[in-house]
């Protein structure tokens, strides 16, 4: 399986997948065939396709709880192909759709597992688990001593989110962590994950099935087809400007230039009046997306939109013209 | 609680095929082929006659066979009365002493019934049954208590009489649960039935009894082995008919 | 003599018989419980073994206990050795099924996750699973111990300790005066042995179930 002659990827590259096959015993066909790609450092990629198209098998590999049949994976430089995938796993972080928190343990002793497990003395550990409850938005003194039971599911996930960054992985793997919380609660924890990903700058692999969430999340998105097919692999406003094929398209569904000015920030928009002119203008700031603009804009009857900067100094008026056009024109661009 | 819990989970194990009779048969041609070669002392000899052993297996069969039927015959109606409507608040009672009674050994039951009216069959007969009724009584309970409501219902809005349902609908669907309590009541027979030797009711019992008593491992051998195999053939039996008599379509 | 009358008078070889009854039971439980729960663990990997393992100890719950005894007789002799050995034959099947159960009803979620943070095997037994299987493991372990009190009675047949020993000789005086006193003495000592282990085993599940485990 190893390849003496292979060399390790540039420093940007985190992980490297190296034409990674799984074929189950007894079966005629690959769950994943001939899979190669690249995630950069800090990226936030994520897998997206029907059941069955390989996803999860390949989130899996990625910390060997599957073994991969050939094929080569790289974390962070290093070939870890054959690792002990215990330690292997302990420097990455992994969130599944049904949490699985430990019930036995407190939310303080699952939090802490991993660095006990790595060795950190207590004190260490504690001041971890604590300063972690707080980035996940749960005080840490109510929730410390309490069990998994006694949370509620939108708790524990933000609980199993904080259990993987625990020992400070570098990588996080990510099942369907939001995929059996209600909707709204499931807005709410994907806009504080996102919020969370620009403080800690993980490299994040997210498996969904859902490409609403995957277009919310992703930095990029891989869309995996039938027999673990990679489809397309781009940032989500490529996917939905330049879909590479009928696949993606049809997996994509429709409405995809609307769902496009959801991706665009105002901030991407050049142009506009150095100040307001109309009047019942609306105001917003550079980082809300188009689509809350003319939402806005809709909704007070004006067609013209003032913006503040996000320092909050400068202004700048620009109308519904100039946004369409501009979204029109955004094909590509990366977010 | 007696052996009889843990065997109830077993019961609905799925049927281990050839494999008890074969042991059995086994086990009884091993003892035959030895009793042919030993020589055995005069003691040995009377015990160990062929119409011996054959008188006390039929002693044995006789206990199991009346006491089970007596089982049935008390424990299937009593549970049938207790789960219905009228006689709700009698049924925890019940059940209840009758998980207590559970932990009375049967050799006391045996014992104590001699002491107080006489020894025989008769006597060993209603300490089997004393014993015995308690598992069928309770999986007819619970198998009549888990039909579900909804099935009921439907038999009574189509006009079935209460006496209808039960026959059409309760019992046919109660009836896998009350067949694993009747194996159970079965097993626990054999096994007390052994103990009957203590008070003059024979059965392969009393071989192990006079091995122990006049020191003849022949002797002791014999009883232990035939009451296994009879164990392993019985419990095989009512595995057959537990999955025979089970309705079609459950 | 009435039978209160009798306990009375008879207290310390009453109590002498119970303690040595209990002794026994625990003896012999304990013995199952090591072999039950070791063989549950020891087969995770071999499902057909331990299907093979669970229908033989639950076939050897079918054989008559007297006729187990006897069996033991030319092996062990007579007393202490036969009895222990066929309790703790008879306490296997319940602990071994509910090790089996216990570890099997572990939510795979748990394990999936404690696997995904770099939890070895031995980690995910001794931290995650057996913690999680222990009430069902417990269980297990007062249903044998409970069935053992009533066959250890029987025990006394092959001159194996406990209170069966005032069964019997309550048996052998059929018609004396004090026949019944002394069975009943043994019975009721049986049932009482029963109920307050039992009422041990509640006690021993409240005190060892994680606390995370009660609602």
């Amino acid at each position: 399986m190893t390849d003496p002659t292979a060399s390790p990827p540039p420093p940007e590259v985190m992980i490297r997948l190296e034409g990674l096959v799984k074929r189950y015993p007894g079966q005629s066909t690959d769950a994943v065939s001939k899979l190669s790609m690249d995630i950069r450092r800090g990226e936030f990629v994520v897998f997206v396709g029907p059941s069955g198209c390989g996803k999860t098998t390949t989130l899996r590999m990625i910390n060997r709880l599957v073994e991969p049949t050939s094929g080569r994976i790289w974390i962070d430089g290093e070939d870890v192909t054959d690792v002990d995938p215990d330690r292997l796993r302990r420097r990455i972080g992994y969130v599944i759709q049904q949490i699985g928190l430990i019930p036995h343990m407190t939310i303080a002793q699952n939090i802490g597992l991993v660095p006990k497990l790595l060795g950190w003395d207590k004190a260490r550990i504690r001041d971890r688990v604590d300063e972690l409850l707080e980035l996940v938005g749960l005080d840490p003194a109510a929730f410390r001593d309490r069990y998994p039971k006694q949370l509620s599911g939108g708790q524990q996930q933000r609980v199993g989110v904080a259990r993987a960054l625990a020992g400070d992985p570098p990588v996080m793997l990510m099942d369907e962590p939001f995929g059996a919380i209600d909707p709204i609660t499931r807005d709410r924890l994907q806009e504080e994950f996102l919020k969370l990903q620009e403080r800690i700058r993980k490299t994040i692999v997210f498996v969904t099935h859902d490409i609403d969430e995957a277009l919310k999340l992703g930095d990029r998105i891989a869309i995996f087809g039938e027999g673990s097919r990679l489809e397309q692999f781009a940032t989500p406003l490529e996917i939905l400007s330049e879909p590479a094929n009928d696949y993606v398209r049809s997996f994509v569904g429709a409405g995809t230039g609307i769902r496009r000015l959801g991706l665009l920030r105002i901030a991407d928009i050049p142009g506009g009046a150095p100040e307001p002119a109309g009047r019942g203008a609306v105001r917003l700031t550079e980082d809300q997306t188009v689509h809350a603009a003319l939402e806005e804009m809709l909704q007070a009857g004006a067609d013209e939109v003032v913006v503040a900067s996000a320092d909050g100094r400068g202004e700048r008026s620009l109308t519904m013209r100039d946004l369409l056009l501009a979204a029109a024109r955004a094909k590509g661009e990366a977010r | 609680m007696s052996a009889a819990d843990a065997v109830t989970v077993e019961a609905g194990a799925p049927a281990r095929g050839w494999v008890l009779p074969l042991i059995a048969a086994a086990l009884v041609a091993g003892m035959l082929g030895y009793l042919q070669t030993a020589e055995l002392d005069s003691i040995e000899a009377r015990l160990l006659a062929t119409d011996e052993i054959l008188a006390r297996t039929v002693e044995h069969v006789r206990l199991v066979a009346v006491s089970t039927i007596a089982v049935i015959a008390i424990a299937v109606p009593l549970g049938v009365l207790l789960t219905r409507r009228r006689a709700r608040l009698l049924a925890p009672p019940v059940l209840g002493l009758a998980n207590a009674g559970q932990a009375i050994p049967s050799i006391g039951v045996l014992v104590l019934l001699a002491i107080l009216f006489d020894v025989g069959f008769t006597m060993a007969v209603i300490a089997l049954v004393a014993y015995a009724v308690l598992p069928v009584l309770r999986n007819t309970m619970v198998g009549l208590r888990q039909v579900d409501r909804s099935v009921i219902d439907a038999g009574r809005g189509m006009g079935m009489s209460p006496l209808q349902v039960l026959m059409k609908i309760e019992l046919p669907l109660a009836v896998p649960v009350m067949i694993a309590g009747i194996r159970v009541a079965l097993i626990l027979n054999v096994g007390v039935a052994t103990l009957a030797t203590y008070t003059n009711a024979g059965g392969l019992g009393s071989l192990i009894e006079s091995g122990i008593v006049f020191n003849r491992m022949p002797v002791l051998m014999t009883g232990s082995v035939l009451t296994i195999a009879l164990a392993l053939m019985v419990d095989w039996l009512a595995g057959l008919a537990e999955r025979f008599l089970r309705p079609r379509g459950l | 003599m009435s039978f209160v009358e009798y306990v009375d008078r008879n207290f310390d070889r009453i109590a002498f018989l119970t303690v040595q009854h209990v002794q026994v039971v625990l003896l012999s439980v304990a013995i199952a419980a090591v072999i039950g729960v070791g063989l549950g663990i020891a087969t995770e990997r071999t499902p057909r073994l331990r299907r093979v393992l669970l229908g033989i100890t639950g076939t050897l719950l079918t054989i008559p206990s007297f006729a187990l005894f006897g069996l033991l007789i030319p092996l062990l002799g007579l007393g202490l050795a036969p009895t222990v050995a066929a309790l703790t034959v008879y306490a296997v099947f319940p602990i071994l099924r509910n090790t089996v159960t216990g570890l099997q009803i572990v939510d795979p979620a748990v394990v999936d996750a404690s696997r995904g943070m770099g939890l070895g095997a031995g980690q995910r037994l001794w931290m995650v699973r057996l913690p999680l299987a222990w009430p069902v493991i417990l269980n297990g372990i007062r249903v044998a111990t409970i069935m053992v009190v009533a066959i250890a009675a029987i025990g006394a047949a092959v001159r194996g300790p406990g209170l069966g020993e005032l069964i019997f000789r309550g048996l052998s005086r059929i018609g004396g005066a004090n026949a019944f006193n002394e069975a009943m003495s043994g019975v009721a000592g049986v049932v009482l042995v029963a109920l307050v282990l039992d009422l041990v085993f509640v006690l021993i599940g409240r005190l060892t179930t994680p606390r995370g485990l009660h609602d």
